[in-house]
């Protein structure tokens, strides 16, 4: 891997192959991205009117960190404008759980507890790390992605609980999400090894270990042993730090704002 | 209005800054306290505040309208809680 462009440059993402920094903050950015459009289907519809008013917050939230991790690229030589509304489905580097919209509501239970949490474990190993940007601006959103957590345990404790198909609904989610979803937030390649190397992020163990710690409890309400599940590397695409396949198109029209692009105002 | 199944109202108290009071700003109907607080926080979010706490509706004392919104709070003849 190369070394990470100069800052000041305008690079698109699909102008090559992004250095190991460049590819974790697009991979955090992206996933952000995405999510904040799956908790924003549920903003009507969720089982109650607070659910709802949770839902629309949590996506703001989701959407504000990525607007700030996409604002870290300009330190490394990218246009974030160009990143952030220019790139195809196939160059999104999101966590695949992320790829179709959320079923039902055990669905979007399950992707607050393991995507939202594993997002927020690769958070804090980044705010750990030596750049400077991420020390400075992450700390603020994890503030915020407490109440995530909070949030996710809760509803998935609730229906872990109630027994019956909400049990098996949310397990059977929760199970599905999983494999793609450690992958993503511990490749185990060439690249993760280099951030690891540059101190950018924590070592790989630590942050099974934090995983551990934050999805652990939650998941066994629903008789998940998280130790047990295998991340899915099948097909991995080494560039884009996931397994194969794109997030829907409809979800990136959204995300790249193409309705709005004659009205951009940035 | 009353919450739906398995939910309770939580009152939701809050302040803008250390040493103000903390006055009654809504309400939020949740199935736990763990759910409340994320409801509240989340609702209530118009103000940067110093400090919010919920309280469950039922543990609301009346102290001088026995025959206000409270009433079923007030404690029995004998009731030591």
């Amino acid at each position: 891997m190369g070394a990470e462009p100069a800052e000041g440059g305008g690079r698109a993402v699909t102008d090559s192959v992004p250095p190991p920094l460049s590819r974790h903050i697009l991979t955090l950015a992206d996933t952000k991205r995405l999510l904040g459009i799956r908790y924003s289907d549920w903003i009507l519809g969720s089982p109650s009117i607070e659910t709802g008013i949770a839902a629309s917050s949590m996506a703001q939230d989701e959407w504000g960190h990525a607007r700030l991790l996409y604002a870290m690229l300009k330190k490394l030589g990218y246009d974030p404008f160009v990143v952030e509304h220019t790139r195809p489905a196939d160059r999104y580097y999101s966590a695949p759980a992320l790829d179709r919209p959320f079923a039902d509501w055990a669905d979007f239970t399950a992707a607050v507890v393991v995507v939202d949490g594993a997002l927020a474990v690769a958070l804090e190993s980044f705010a750990a790390g030596n750049f400077a940007l991420a020390r400075t601006r992450v700390p603020k959103m994890l503030a915020e992605e407490e109440y995530h957590r909070q949030f996710g345990s809760a509803w998935f404790a609730r229906l872990a609980e109630a027994g019956g198909v909400a049990e098996a609904r949310v397990s059977e989610a929760a199970m599905a999400m999983l494999p793609s979803t450690l992958a993503w937030l511990l490749p185990g390649d060439d690249v993760y090894d280099d951030l690891v190397a540059e101190e950018r992020v924590r070592p790989a163990e630590q942050v099974r270990e934090r995983c551990r710690d934050r999805l652990a409890a939650t998941l066994a309400r629903a008789g998940i042993t998280l130790a047990d599940i295998e991340p899915a590397r099948d097909g991995w695409d080494a560039e884009r730090r996931r397994g194969p396949g794109a997030p829907g198109e409809e979800a990136v029209e959204r995300a790249r704002g193409d309705r709005n692009r004659d009205l951009f105002v940035e | 209005m009353s919450p739906p199944l398995g939910e309770s109202v939580y009152e939701v108290f809050a302040r803008k800054s250390r040493g103000d009071p903390l006055r009654h700003i809504g309400y939020v109907d949740a199935p736990g306290v763990e759910l409340a607080r994320v409801y509240a926080w989340k609702t209530y979010d118009e103000e940067n505040w110093f400090e919010m706490c919920v309280v469950p509706r039922g543990a609301v004392i009346p102290v001088n309208r026995p025959e206000g919104p409270w009433a079923r709070n007030l404690p029995k003849e004998g009731d030591e809680r």
